[in-house]
């Protein structure tokens, strides 16, 4: 008996394709650590402490830029796809971070775990990204939600918090339900949890293409993803969620997680469900028109901003799914584009919600941005530039991304998709522009006591300014190496 | 004769799922899934996994199910009224549905006392389970257990009690 014993040893480790979370988490865990030998209520120390991880990450995804790391016998690549969507993790971490500390203090809740559980979330992001087994990019996927379930419900006296935590949890499980279900049906078809082995069992069995499992497996997964992108019909949580959350929060699940599960979204259909490209592609399409149409003429009705930015990030996930209906070069590298440049305007535009508000309460109302451009001057026209990215007008980065996705769908033949994409577009700029016609054109109705400007929101504001302004002028640059990055 | 069985703990796991979902009382919705979890075990037998089918009876309806007790009785959620009618008309449906599976289980063991017969093409051990584990899927444990630290520090976050606010 004593021959039959192996030696179970780690095998194929390579820990460096995993290092960016790893990364993130030494720093989260040692975060938590520091703040227990810290008094209640200093959370200065925390925020400089993310921001230092968040840049160490990101100078080590750089320097393995083109540098492929493999690990963990295949369930973990670090590759350019993987790498591209990290840096759009860390920035959407990285604003977040900046402008919630002065939230948090306004809101009564200056509590310092607040930062490790956005690194950590941040983490399991990664893991999605760079995921290529079933099993990572599941639990990567839990990891982020578990994260995002306790940061929309991290302000445990506010009703409206802790109706957004329980909703997101509730709906969240309910659909992993739905994830790992369509997992263990197409491991039961191709006996396998790697995506690259489950693609070319599927693709050398052609006979099992059309099998009830198989489909039924693919539809289960597609949910599970379109769940955590908000894609209608399944973006009902969506709105209460997100006007519900802290606005940080808000800002960063409609950039890193969205793009999170874009990625595993992309690499699962492309690695796994290639033999199947007409089948899913005809599926997205319609939920694409779906997603833009619903989530335009919704948002049109809102009178409350973070609302309204609810269902348009629910059309611009519509927008983003155009990119994989496209399949092809130009639509993928379209979708990474433009999650970068949705993080620098959306979290942007949120950012200008935090400084908005008035002392003790939101200001979130169409009303309460009378003559907010005279007012703050800073803000309105950083406002501005946000707003005019996410209508998609040059030269901002929201025109950039939508005129690549847009232009893959053209190639790819689908020239009515595109049509209606920009009609959507068209559709978005009256919801838009009334924000700005409130600011500029409507007398302001009292003089609020306006919060102060601290120097980390105004910062996150600049960059976001920046990128938004930087992607939209010479999109090449970041282009190509999207280009790069897909597969 | 492994086919009938099958179905049959099928129909007993779905009736037992559905009556725990109906209970009013969470203790016995608790037993209903331990009945559950029990033809599941027996299910997993016949289908060659004799070690997850005794995994499901320890960890699932052993230690799960007590943990599941346990909060439902440190939170006194366990009505205090009796219900009308004779008691043997609540217990009718466990105690059948009970009978049944671990008939079942008799009728395994009278086939095949040694266990031996039972999948062979699919036997699967704690040795394959444990390269499965330690090689394949190395990084799926450690995220795992990542997951568990987080999970616990926002349960923290989330449960605890305000200082000089009282409960909240």
């Amino acid at each position: 008996m004593d021959n039959n014993l192996v030696q179970i040893a780690l095998q194929n480790v390579n820990m460096w394709a995993i290092m960016p979370s790893l990364i993130l988490i030494c720093f989260g865990m040692g975060l938590l650590l520091i703040n227990v030998f810290l008094p209640r209520g200093t959370t200065k120390h925390a925020v400089w402490i993310s921001l230092i991880g968040l840049v160490v990450t990101g100078l080590f995804v750089f320097k393995g830029w083109g540098d492929p790391q493999y690990g963990f016998n295949d369930a973990v690549a670090l590759d350019n796809f993987a790498a591209f969507f990290n840096i759009t993790f860390l920035v959407a971490a990285g604003l977040t971070i900046l402008m919630s500390d002065e939230y948090l203090r306004r809101e009564g809740y200056p509590v310092s775990e607040y930062y490790p559980l956005v690194l950590f979330t941040t983490a399991g992001a990664m893991w999605m990204a760079s995921g290529t087994d079933m099993m990572t990019i599941f639990l990567g996927l839990e990891v982020m939600s578990v994260g995002l379930y306790v940061l929309a419900g991290f302000f445990r006296n506010q009703v409206r918090s802790n109706e957004a935590g329980l909703k997101y949890f509730l709906l969240g499980a309910f659909s992993t339900g739905f994830l790992l279900y369509g997992i263990a049906l197409i491991y039961g078809v191709t006996g396998s949890t790697r995506l690259t082995e489950i693609g070319i069992y599927l693709n050398a069995h052609t006979s099992l293409l059309g099998n009830p499992m198989t489909l039924a497996g693919l539809v289960l997964i597609a949910i599970g993803f379109l769940f955590k992108i908000a894609v209608v019909p399944f973006h009902m949580w969506t709105p209460d969620v997100y006007e519900g959350a802290p606005t940080p929060i808000t800002a960063f699940m409609s950039a890193g997680p969205k793009a999170a599960a874009f990625a595993s979204f992309l690499r699962i259909m492309e690695y796994c469900f290639f033999s199947l490209k007409p089948e899913w592609t005809a599926m997205l399409w319609v939920l694409a028109v779906l997603t833009m149409v619903v989530g335009n003429v919704i948002a049109i009705t809102q009178t409350n901003i973070k609302r309204m930015l609810a269902y348009s990030s629910i059309a611009h996930a519509g927008y983003a799914l155009v990119g994989m209906v496209a399949a092809n070069e130009i639509g993928y590298s379209g979708i990474l584009f433009y999650m970068l440049a949705y993080a620098f305007m959306n979290i942007g535009a949120f950012a200008v919600l935090v400084l908005a508000g008035k002392k003790g309460e939101d200001n979130l109302t169409l009303e309460g941005f009378s003559g907010f451009g005279y007012k703050r001057p800073f803000l309105g026209v950083a406002m501005t530039i946000f707003l005019f990215s996410l209508m998609g007008l040059p030269p901002t980065a929201g025109f950039a991304g939508k005129f690549y996705i847009f232009a893959g769908a053209v190639k790819a033949g689908y020239l009515w998709l595109a049509v209606i994409g920009v009609l959507n577009s068209a559709v978005s700029l009256y919801y838009y522009l009334r924000v700005m016609v409130y600011m500029y054109f409507r007398d302001p109705l009292e003089d609020y006591a306006w919060v102060s400007m601290p120097v980390s929101v105004v910062v996150s504001i600049v960059i976001a300014i920046a990128g938004s302004l930087y992607l939209g002028i010479v999109p090449g640059f970041v282009m190509e190496l999207a280009k790069l990055a897909v597969f | 004769m492994a086919s009938i069985m099958f179905y049959l703990l099928s129909l007993i796991l779905l009736t037992a799922t559905l009556l725990c979902i109906f209970q009013r009382n969470p203790v016995h919705a608790v037993l209903y899934l331990v009945l559950g979890f029990f033809s599941l075990a027996i299910m997993f037998y016949l289908l060659g996994a004799p070690l997850v089918a005794a995994w499901e009876v320890i960890v699932y309806a052993g230690a799960i199910m007590v943990l599941f007790l346990f909060i439902i009785m440190m939170l006194g959620l366990a009505p205090q009224d009796r219900p009308e009618g004779p008691g043997w008309q609540r217990w009718l449906p466990f105690v059948i549905l009970m009978a049944a599976v671990l008939a079942c289980t008799l009728v395994i063991i009278a086939l095949d006392p040694a266990a031996t017969a039972q999948g062979e093409p699919y036997s699967l051990g704690p040795q394959d389970f444990g390269e499965a584990l330690f090689g394949k899927y190395a990084l799926a444990v450690q995220v795992v257990s990542f997951q568990l630290l987080f999970a616990a520090v926002g349960a923290y976050n989330l449960g605890r009690i305000q200082r000089g606010k009282g409960k909240p």
